[in-house]
C-alpha cells in the first residue's frame, strides 16, 4: 500500500471513485489512465439507473443460456450464474506484446522442463531443481517416464494466472498446465459485453477473441497419430456433474467434436473408440478434462468410473493423443514454481521475461522458520491444492487460525510454501449505486501448437467482488470481466485493401442484385 | 383452394421469413463490426445496403450511413417494402385476408408479432441493446413457424405457406454469400481472370489476425449456421467450404440445396405429381435447380466463378417465383 489514496478526478458515475490506495487499472492519480479514456467517459456519463438495466439485461442473458458453474458443498441448489461484472478490464497493445512474449517463454520451457523430468531428468541431475522434490511430487507420474509424446508436447494449453502488485508489476502468480478452466467464460464475457454495449466496442478498437476454438480445434487435429488424415478429436468430460461442465460442452460445440464420457469410449488392442449407433468408431486424439488420476483405473485410482480402462496404454502406444499428456501436473505443482525462473535459464539461456511473486519454501529449514514465525504476514498455501483451497491469508486471519495452520505446516513442510501478500491490483466494478474498486488477476489461454504457441489477445478477467477479498476463484465468490487488447496501429496496406473493397467492388455489385427485388412488392 | 388464398399463403410464408432474415443479417453485420478493429463503418454498412440490393431507394430517402440510419431504414423504414416492420405488417395484412383458412392461433401469432413490434422505434434500440431487437424479431418469426408446423392442416395451404418460406430463404441465403464473398476477397475480385477461390484462408498463420476468416464466420452465423458448419468441416474455415456449406449441403436447413428441395416437395404434394417429370413450369424451374444442386461439386462451382453461379441461383429463385405465381397464384 505505498500509493497515497486518492479520489479520482473524474466526473459523473466516477465522482468519488476511491482507489483505496491500490494499483488501480482504470485510474491513476491524475484521472483515467490513457488506454481507458473514452470508456471512462462514456461509462462515467450513464446514471446508475442506466447502469442497472445493462446489468439485467446481461443477466437475463446469463440465465436463459444456462451460463452457470456449479458450486460443490452448496445445498441451495447445484448451477449458479457466473457473475459478470460489466466495466472492462483494459489492457494497451504494447503491454499486451510484452506479456505474450513472457508467457510464451514460460510455456516453451515448462514444456521442455516436462520432457527432460520424465526422460533423461539433467535438470534434476544438474542440481538446478532438487531431485527429491520432483520424483515425490504427487503429480509426477512415474509410470510415465520414458513415454514418447507428439511434438514432445506435454501442456497444450495452459492458464498462466497473471497478478500486478502495488506498482502495477505483471507477476506470474501460477501456471495451470493441467486442465484449466475459465476460457468460455473469457469468450461468453465478450458476447455479452457486445450485446449489452455494443457503443463501446464502437469507441475502442478491441482485438477480436473468437478464434480461439479455431485455434484450438487446429492444433488438437496436427496431434493425430500419423496416418490419420481426417483425425476424430473429441472432448472427455466427467460428466454433467462436474462445475466445469458448461465449459466442456461449450468448447465442444464451438469445435463441433463430439463431447464424450468415459462410458461412451472402450479400448481394444490399444486403440481407442466411441460407441455409435454405427458401431464403434476410433478416436485419435482427446482433448481431456479429467484430471490424470481418474483417467484410467488400470493405471490410476481403479475406483474411477470416469476414465477409460486401457486408456493409457493406447496413449503410450501413439494411437491415441491427449490434451493436456499426463503427468503435466508436475509442472504447476506449487513447490516446483520457485524453480520456473531457473528453468528458463536452463533450457532456453535466456533471462525471464515475466515476474514471479517471492517464494518461501517449507523443504528449506531457513523458509520454514521464516514462514512458521511470519504467517500473520504471509500467505500459505498448501502445494497440491487449487482454486482458492488449502490456503492460509496471514493478514486476514484469527490468531487460532494462524496457530492451527502453523502446526499443519510443521508437520508437512514439503507440502507448503508461503509467500508476501501482494496487493493485487484492482479495476472499478458496479454495485447497486456506482462503481468500487475490486481485486483483479488476469489467466490468459495460451496454446503450445505443433509450429507455434499462440494466445488469444486478452485472457479471463477474475475479479473477487466480495469486499476487500483477494480470492477470485469462482468457488469463492469470484466473478469475471471482458478483457480488452486494444489493436495498435493498422499497417498501412491493410488500410488500403479495406477501403478498396468498401466502395468500389459493392458498387460493381450493385447493379446486378437490384433487379431481384422486384417481385418483391406483390 | 382459391388462388387468391393460396397467394396469401404463400406470401406469409416469405415476409415472416424474410423479416427474421433481415434480422439476421444486420444482427450479424453489427456485432461482426464490434469484434472486428479493422473493419471500418462504412464497410459495415455498405455491405448490408449491398445484400439487400436497395442501396438506390436507400439514397433516394436521404439517409447516410451510419449505424442510426441503417437501423432505421431496413427496421422501421414504411417505405421500404422489405424493412423488417413493412414484412411484419404485410404478412399480417395477409393473414388478416384469410384468417379463416388459417388456424386461430396463427392469427394471434401474426398479430402479436405485429403489436410487439409497434413499441420498437430506432431510439430505443440504439439505447438498449440492438441484440434483444432482433431476438424479438427473430423469435416472433420462429414461434410463427411453429405454430404453423403444430396447427395448420397438411394440405394446400401449408405447401403454398412453406414454399414461400423456402424460397424467401433460398435467396437470402444466395444474396448473403455473394455481397460477403467480394466484400472479404477484394483482391479476387479485382482479377476476375483469376477464377479459382484460395484454397486456405484459415491456416494456422493467418488465423487471428485477418478479417476474413472472422467474416466467414459472420457469413454463417448470419444464416445460424456456424455451429453445423464445425461439425461438418473440421479442417477450418475457408470461403470455399463456406459456399459448399451453404449452396450444397443436402442437410442443413437454410443451405440453397435443402430450400429448394423443399419447395420441390411442396409442389409436388399440391400437383399430386408422382412423375419424375414435371407437369407445370413451376415444377419445372424448381426440378432443374434441384437436380443441378444435387449433382453438383464444389469443384464445378469454383471453376466456374462463385459469383456467376450465385447470380445464376438468385435469377433462377426469381424466375420459380414467377412460375409458381403464373400456375397457381395470379387471379
Amino acid at each position: 500500500m505505498n500509493q497515497e489514496q486518492f479520489q479520482t478526478t473524474s466526473s459523473g458515475l466516477f465522482t468519488g471513485y476511491d482507489t483505496g490506495g491500490f494499483f488501480d487499472e482504470m485510474f491513476d492519480s491524475s484521472g483515467p489512465r490513457a488506454h481507458y479514456a473514452k470508456l471512462a467517459k462514456t461509462l462515467g456519463n450513464l446514471s446508475a439507473k442506466e447502469f442497472r438495466a445493462r446489468c439485467e439485461l446481461a443477466d437475463i442473458t446469463l440465465i436463459n443460456q444456462g451460463i452457470t458453474f456449479t458450486v460443490y458443498g452448496d445445498n441451495k441448489g447445484v448451477e449458479k450464474p457466473f457473475p459478470v461484472d460489466l466495466v472492462p478490464r483494459v489492457l494497451p497493445s504494447d503491454e499486451w506484446a510484452f506479456l505474450e512474449r513472457g508467457l510464451a517463454q514460460r510455456v516453451r520451457a515448462l514444456n521442455l522442463f516436462l520432457h527432460d523430468v520424465y526422460h533423461e531428468g539433467k535438470i534434476l541431475k544438474d542440481g538446478v531443481v532438487p531431485r527429491d522434490l520432483i520424483v515425490n511430487a504427487p503429480n509426477y507420474r512415474r509410470s510415465f517416464v520414458g513415454a514418447d509424446v507428439p511434438g514432445d508436447i506435454y501442456v497444450h494449453i495452459c492458464g498462466t494466472d497473471l497478478i500486478r502488485d502495488y506498482d502495477g508489476t505483471y507477476r506470474v502468480l501460477e501456471d495451470n498446465c493441467r486442465t484449466p478452466s475459465g476460457v468460455s467464460y473469457m469468450l461468453e464475457n465478450r458476447i455479452i459485453l457486445m450485446r449489452v454495449f455494443p457503443s463501446l466496442f464502437g469507441e475502442n478498437r478491441v482485438r477480436p477473441i473468437d478464434h480461439y476454438t479455431t485455434q484450438l480445434l487446429h492444433n488438437l487435429r496436427q496431434l493425430a497419430p500419423a496416418g490419420r488424415d481426417e483425425p476424430n478429436v473429441v472432448l472427455l468430460t466427467p460428466g454433467v456433474y462436474n462445475s466445469a461442465y458448461f465449459e466442456h460442452s461449450f468448447l465442444a460445440q464451438q469445435m463441433g467434436i463430439e463431447l464424450v464420457e468415459g462410458r461412451d469410449l472402450f479400448v481394444e488392442d490399444n486403440i481407442v473408440f466411441m460407441k455409435t449407433t454405427r458401431g464403434p468408431q476410433r478416436v485419435d486424439v482427446i482433448y481431456r478434462r479429467v484430471d490424470d488420476d481418474f483417467l484410467d483405473p488400470l493405471v490410476f485410482r481403479p475406483d474411477s468410473a470416469l476414465g477409460v480402462a486401457g486408456l493409457v496404454n493406447a496413449h503410450r502406444a501413439g494411437n491415441v493423443s491427449l490434451t493436456n499428456g499426463i503427468g503435466t501436473g508436475v509442472a504447476d505443482d506449487k513447490a516446483v514454481y520457485p524453480y520456473v525462473p531457473a528453468m528458463i535459464r536452463y533450457y532456453l539461456d535466456q533471462d525471464p521475461i515475466l515476474e514471479q511473486v517471492e517464494t518461501f519454501m517449507g523443504w528449506k529449514s531457513n523458509d520454514l522458520d521464516y514462514m512458521c514465525d511470519h504467517a500473520h504476514e504471509l500467505v500459505l498455501k498448501a502445494t497440491n491444492e487449487s482454486g482458492g483451497y488449502g490456503m492460509l491469508i496471514g493478514p486476514q486471519a484469527s490468531k487460532s487460525e494462524i496457530a492451527d495452520f502453523v502446526t499443519t505446516v510443521r508437520a508437512n513442510p514439503r507440502g507448503f510454501i508461503g509467500q508476501p501478500l501482494i496487493s493485487l491490483s484492482r479495476s472499478p466494478c458496479f454495485f447497486d449505486e456506482g462503481f468500487e474498486g475490486r481485486h483483479v488477476d488476469l489467466r490468459p489461454y495460451i496454446l503450445c501448437g505443433k509450429d507455434d504457441v499462440t494466445i488469444v489477445p486478452g485472457g479471463l478477467t477474475r475479479v473477487a467482488l466480495r469486499k476487500g477479498s483477494y480470492v477470485v476463484n469462482s468457488s469463492q465468490g469470484g466473478g469475471s470481466k471482458d478483457t480488452w487488447v486494444l489493436a495498435g496501429e493498422i499497417p498501412s496496406e491493410m488500410q488500403q485493401s479495406q477501403s478498396q473493397s468498401s466502395s468500389s467492388q459493392i458498387q460493381n455489385q450493385l447493379g446486378q442484385i437490384q433487379t431481384q427485388q422486384v417481385e418483391v412488392g406483390q | 383452394m382459391l388462388s387468391r388464398h393460396a397467394d396469401a399463403s404463400f406470401w406469409i410464408g416469405r415476409y415472416v421469413e424474410r423479416a427474421e432474415a433481415t434480422a439476421r443479417m444486420i444482427d450479424v453485420h453489427y456485432h461482426f463490426g464490434l469484434e472486428s478493429p479493422l473493419v471500418g463503418d462504412a464497410m459495415r454498412w455498405s455491405s448490408i445496403l449491398a445484400i439487400s440490393g436497395q442501396e438506390d431507394l436507400y439514397r433516394k430517402r436521404g439517409y447516410a450511413e451510419d449505424e442510426r440510419s441503417i437501423l432505421q431504414f431496413f427496421a422501421f423504414d414504411e417505405e421500404n417494402s422489405s424493412s423488417i416492420y413493412s414484412c411484419i405488417r404485410l404478412a399480417r395484412e395477409n393473414g388478416r385476408s384469410i384468417r379463416d383458412q388459417i388456424s386461430s392461433e396463427m392469427w394471434k401469432s401474426l398479430n402479436q408479432m405485429y403489436l410487439r413490434f409497434q413499441d420498437w422505434n430506432v431510439d430505443r434500440v440504439l439505447d438498449g441493446s440492438p441484440f434483444a431487437f432482433f431476438e424479438t424479431v427473430k423469435e416472433g418469426s420462429q414461434l410463427f413457424q411453429g405454430i404453423t408446423n403444430r396447427t395448420l392442416m397438411m394440405g394446400e395451404a401449408r405447401d403454398f405457406h412453406d414454399a414461400g418460406r423456402f424460397l424467401e430463404r433460398a435467396d437470402q441465403t444466395a444474396r448473403i454469400l455473394d455481397v460477403k464473398y467480394h466484400d472479404l476477397l477484394p483482391t479476387f475480385a479485382n482479377a476476375p481472370e483469376k477464377k479459382e477461390l484460395p484454397k486456405v484462408v484459415a491456416d494456422a498463420g493467418s488465423i487471428g489476425g485477418p478479417v476474413d476468416v472472422h467474416g466467414w464466420i459472420a457469413v454463417l452465423k448470419s444464416v445460424g449456421a456456424f455451429e453445423a458448419f464445425r461439425k461438418t468441416y473440421h479442417q477450418g474455415v475457408t470461403p470455399a467450404r463456406v459456399a459448399q456449406f451453404l449452396l450444397l449441403n443436402p442437410q442443413f436447413p437454410a443451405s440453397v440445396r435443402h430450400s429448394i428441395g423443399r419447395i420441390d416437395g411442396c409442389l409436388r404434394r399440391i400437383s399430386g405429381n408422382r412423375d419424375v417429370a414435371p407437369v407445370n413450369s413451376a415444377e419445372c424451374e424448381v426440378g432443374r435447380l434441384y437436380n443441378d444442386l444435387n449433382y453438383m461439386q464444389a469443384g464445378d462451382i469454383i471453376t466456374g466463378g462463385l459469383h456467376e453461379f450465385l447470380e445464376d441461383v438468385e435469377d433462377r429463385c426469381t424466375a420459380i417465383g414467377d412460375a409458381i405465381y403464373r400456375t397457381y397464384l395470379s387471379y
